[in-house]
């Protein structure tokens, strides 16, 4: 069985300012990381591959220093990566990534299941992963809470969708996106990360790629959406009325009676 | 409270400032030690008034008043004490500092941060996260404690291996001295490096319990912010191995920001109550380090020979944390568990011996258990030395060999060069076991300090320091 | 094929258990906007079980409404339903497609754009249309702390929009379209099958009139019930900041937020949340706003009709005694 898991590297969203003024993004001060819920991704995949026996890849799209989060996946228990990494891939919208990821899972060939999380919180689209399941022509299923079956050829999954969850039946080949309440991802071990430290990540740009990949379907050309223009929101002011600590007997009544009169609007 | 007090304090603070609210004086006369140690706690009397000044000023005016009128004062932070230390035993004046909660600036060039004493070590990580190179690296646990009472207790916590405990940090502080006098210490902007000019008094009231003054006002050292940091989650099937592992990191020239030493069962109930996972499946007592270092690559270096180690002394597989959600959340799990376990436990002493001396007093510790027959769970800050053998409840009560088993805790830990108390301070927790580890004349020459600053008794009476009579 | 080729805009009506999803009412309403100015026919797709009151979809703006009647649709199967709808919008040609940003809209939509190689916006907050006639797509990004403006090089023009960021179309009974119902053109693949239907959440943030969230000032997952007894009290739900989600006391339906739920009840009562920009931009709908906070600078105050500077543990016990003394003396 071999499982690709999408990963991404984001930037530490807790350390990225922005400037509300100006509208800008300051990345400076923020280092980067690997998306968090593609851990959860991951740790569905190391599961799954402890259940069957798997051969788990991780599958990046990124610039070179990208490769991190190829070897953070592999200290924490992939066993192989690819990163995708190329001049021409940058500029790359949904539509793009989703075409090329789809065009790398194929040329890896043998791809029993792709699991992606359910979105990157840099891009908070939660796109790439039905879009690469349709460009692979695969079956898909979104936001996946839990995994109940793990099978030979087939997995049962619960799905939350339309404010319920469903219990689905995908079979292999198949892609699944997975939320974060998945799984508690496991942390690497410090010998196999020290050792991955070390290694190569395998990289491939546009050339490597045995089967033809038109120039025109890859980054910013392959995109079919552009950003216009960036702002940073403020936030929205109301007129308030504030009551401190010593008053708040008196805030107490008055709150309540307010709570009330909804309920009455309510009735 | 006699009605003149009542009128005097509201002519001083204004009246909304002044609560006398039975309930509400009750909330304020308790700190976290009722809810840690409950069953070994003092309960506090009823019959006292909360006062909350605005500033220095109002706190002089209040001191010089009660000084005169000799009402005792207990000074009031956020109560996340565990030494019941800010608990009035008779009807007292509690002076909550609450309102002085400005941060006034954060120096880039001195690398220090100038604050209020009711500012929270939560404000104060807020305030840093929005500085792309400061931080402050001490994590005494509750994030709502105040500086004021971090001071007032040299608090020390979980990051104290790298850069110390609370004294080391402070580099100017302002104080209201019982008899109403505002003092200030460490030059007139509080930021200076090197300052020989007579005793240091700072030093003095730091740690003094809130027995010698009011702290309003606190200048405080920040750090360059580490670049590559990661947290290493260490297995042990014996706590002993876990406690030899201390002494030979540091021997290797590696310093890392914590060494925390924690047990599997203590683990167990405080990631149930979060609802988080222990990303350890093996051993039974765990070391967790944090490394912070200057690059990625140094980290790894001395990751590395920690691991090498670590093998020596027989450990399991060391896994690492380095996303800041995983750091956080493995730091999240060890603040819990004291809350955590705060249900099933009677109490928990705060022992530290040199760290030369951590795997004989886990031995000792050991022999105990033995001896009444019980178990002796340990959380500790094992870099520091510092340890918190946890005293259970039987069938739910305190047993009947606590104060035997207490004594005998502290008794051993003082033996091997050790203290009764590292880092939660005495209070009244502490007091009676002070003269285990202080001869008299220690004794008497404290006292003659709290009489100095302090002639009536009025702040804070009955903790930190043995009253000695000639 | 060019801009030409494409006129009108297609709203996916999305419906479960065949009753139409209300965010579809709301894509109606800026779908009658943006055709006011593109001066173009308003589709609705409505894929669903036989019964569906279609004519709801035109009473709210529709001029056409393409009923594709199928038992199938009564089940959330994505690739089934892109299948049809590609079809659907093949045979249509609209240069506007909108989606409800649903869990099923954001699963759906992609694959849809996937098949017809063309762009999708996600998750918009709002939608305009430029002096071209172009579509241009509002939406945050950077975990919600940017609005970014995407206009889309291709067609059709097609974006997933946020559920409760637009009102309704107001029901207006003498309108008049066409009702056109069809069979599946596709059959549902083999590949993957909706087993079972588990649970419906027991939470349903979104439409409550009442809710009560607790945010960092929350202490533990226990101290939950205590809002619950208020929200209980209020006839409410209640929800959290996603600092507590992070923190796993309460699992993600009860998110409130730009990557939770956005809510808009009467009454909402923040407890203990500094309100950050994320957290805020989910109750801006709010009609009134409750906060309780012991930090007098957190700035959930600024946005609040009625703040209380105090600590939750104590105000809210005893607003649930206020509230109850005063229900007993209105019965």
């Amino acid at each position: 069985m071999k499982i690709i898991v999408l990963i991404k590297q984001v930037p530490e969203m807790e350390r990225v300012k922005f400037d509300t003024e100006r509208g800008v993004i300051n990345r400076k001060s923020a280092g980067v990381e690997i998306n968090p819920f593609d851990l959860n991704a991951l740790e569905a995949a190391l599961q799954i591959k402890e259940e069957l026996g798997a051969e788990v890849i991780a599958l990046s799209m990124g610039p070179t220093r990208a490769e991190g989060v190829i070897k953070e996946a592999i200290a924490r228990g992939a066993d192989d990566g690819v990163l995708l990494t190329d001049r021409k891939f940058s500029g790359a919208d949904t539509r793009a990534t989703s075409y090329l990821l789809a065009s790398a899972i194929e040329e890896i060939g043998n791809v029993d299941l792709v699991i992606a999380g359910e979105m990157t919180v840099d891009g908070d689209t939660a796109q790439v992963g039905p879009q690469t399941a349709e460009y692979l022509g695969l079956a898909h299923v979104a936001y996946v809470t839990k995994l109940k079956k793990i099978r030979e050829d087939y997995l049962t999954v619960v799905s939350s969708v339309w404010d319920a969850n469903y219990l689905k039946k995908l079979k292999y080949p198949g892609l699944i996106t997975v939320t974060k309440d998945l799984n508690t991802p496991r942390l690497p071990l410090l010998k196999r990360k020290l050792e991955v430290r070390e290694a190569e990540v395998e990289k491939w740009g546009i050339a490597d790629f045995k089967t033809d990949l038109d120039h025109q379907d890859v980054g910013l050309k392959g995109s079919c959406t552009r950003v216009r223009k960036i702002e940073v929101p403020s936030l929205i002011e109301r007129e308030g009325k504030i009551w401190t600590g010593d008053e708040l007997t008196e805030a107490i009544t008055e709150v309540a009676q307010i709570c009330q009169e909804k309920d009455r609007m309510g009735e | 409270m006699k009605q003149e007090i009542i009128k005097r304090l509201e002519e001083i603070v204004g009246q909304n400032w002044v609560d006398t609210d039975p309930e509400r004086v009750i909330s304020y006369s308790k700190e976290q030690t009722n809810n840690a140690y409950g069953l070994v706690t003092p309960q506090p009397v009823k019959g006292s008034v909360i006062v909350k000044p605005a500033g220095a000023k109002e706190i002089a005016e209040v001191l010089k008043y009660a000084n005169q009128e000799l009402i005792k004062v207990i000074p009031k932070g956020a109560g996340t004490g565990l030494s019941a230390n800010a608990i009035p035993t008779e009807p007292s004046i509690i002076l909550s500092v609450e309102r002085l909660n400005k941060m006034l600036e954060v120096d880039e060039e001195n690398l220090m941060v100038s604050c209020e004493a009711a500012v929270t070590l939560g404000d104060l990580i807020e305030e840093l996260k929005k500085n792309d190179k400061l931080y402050f690296p001490l994590h005494p646990g509750d994030e709502g404690a105040q500086v004021g009472g971090m001071v007032a207790m040299n608090a020390g916590g979980v990051r104290a291996v790298k850069h110390g405990i609370m004294r080391d940090q402070v580099k100017g502080l302002e104080a209201v001295l019982p008899t109403g006098e505002i003092v200030s210490f460490g030059g007139k902007f509080g930021k200076l490096l090197k300052n020989n000019a007579g005793y240091d008094l700072m030093q003095l009231l730091i740690g003094s319990e809130g027995t010698l003054g009011i702290i309003t006002k606190v200048v405080l050292k920040l750090y360059p912010e580490p670049k590559a940091t990661g947290t290493l989650i260490i297995p042990y099937q014996k706590r002993r191995n876990a406690f030899q592992t201390v002494p030979k990191i540091l021997q290797e020239g590696i310093i890392p920001m914590a060494i925390e030493y924690m047990e599997k069962e203590e683990i167990e109930d405080a990631v149930q109550g979060i609802g988080k996972e222990w990303p350890s499946k093996e051993g039974s007592s765990y070391l967790m380090v944090i490394l912070a270092e200057d690059k990625e690559d140094t980290l790894y270096d001395k990751a590395e020979v920690i691991g090498e180690i670590c093998e020596e002394v027989g450990a399991g597989e060391i896994l690492i944390a380095e996303t800041n959600a995983e750091q956080q959340s493995i730091l999240e799990i060890r603040s819990h568990v004291l809350p955590a376990i705060a249900g099933k436990i009677v109490d928990s002493p705060d022992v530290t011996v040199p760290r030369s001396k951590l795997a004989e007093y886990l031995d000792q510790l050991d022999q105990l258990a033995e001896e009444y027959n019980t178990k002796i769970p340990v959380i500790a800050h094992a870099g520091d030395g510092n340890l918190h053998p946890i005293i259970l409840k039987e069938e739910g009560e305190v047993p009947a060999y606590y104060d035997q088993l207490k004594e005998k805790i502290y008794q051993v830990a003082v033996d091997l060069g050790g203290t009764v108390t590292g880092e939660h301070g005495v209070g009244m927790l502490r007091l009676k076991f002070l003269p285990l580890q202080l001869g008299q004349a220690e004794q008497r020459i404290m006292w003659k300090i709290k009489e100095a600053f302090d002639p009536n008794e009025i702040l804070n009476p009955g903790k930190a320091v043995v009253k000695v009579s000639n | 094929m060019t801009e030409k080729e494409y006129n009108g805009i297609l709203v996916f009506a999305e419906q479960r258990n065949g009753e139409i999803h209300h965010v579809s009412y709301e894509l109606l309403n800026k779908a009658e906007e943006l055709a006011a100015e593109l001066n173009c026919p308003i589709f609705a797709a409505l894929l669903g079980p036989t019964g569906i009151e279609a004519e709801e979809l035109i009473y709210r703006g529709a001029h056409e409404v393409y009923y594709l009647e199928d038992e199938a649709f009564g089940q959330p199967d994505e690739l089934f339903y892109k299948e049809n709808l590609v079809d659907l919008i093949e045979e249509l040609k609209p240069e506007i497609i909108l989606l409800g940003a649903t869990n099923f809209g954001r699963s759906l939509a992609p694959r849809v754009a996937a098949a017809l190689d063309t762009g999708l916006t996600a998750d918009c907050t709002d939608l305009r249309v430029d002096e071209a006639g172009k579509l241009l797509q509002i939406r945050p990004a950077f975990s919600e702390n940017i609005l970014a403006q995407i206009e889309t090089v291709t067609y059709p023009q097609m974006a997933t929009v946020r559920y409760k960021e637009f009102v309704e179309r107001d029901r207006d009974a003498t309108l008049e379209g066409e009702i056109i119902k069809k069979s599946p053109t596709k059959a549902q693949e083999q590949s993957i099958e909706v087993l079972e239907l588990l649970e419906q959440q027991k939470v349903n943030i979104a439409e409550a009139e009442v809710v009560v969230a607790g945010g960092k000032g929350i202490k533990k997952a226990a101290d939950f019930e205590l809002l619950q007894k208020l929200a209980t009290k209020l006839g409410g739900v209640i929800g959290a900041s996603r600092d507590i989600i992070d923190a796993g006391y309460l699992s993600k339906e009860y998110q409130i937020g730009y990557s939770g739920y956005r809510v808009a009840p009467k009454l909402y009562i923040a407890c203990g949340i500094s309100g950050a920009p994320q957290h805020v931009a989910g109750i801006k709908e709010a009609d009134k706003i409750i906060a309780i906070n012991t930090d007098p600078s957190a700035p959930i105050f600024e946005i609040a009709d009625y703040g209380i500077i105090g600590d939750l543990y104590q105000v809210i016990p005893k607003l649930i005694e206020e509230v109850q003394e005063d229900e007993t003396r209105d019965n």
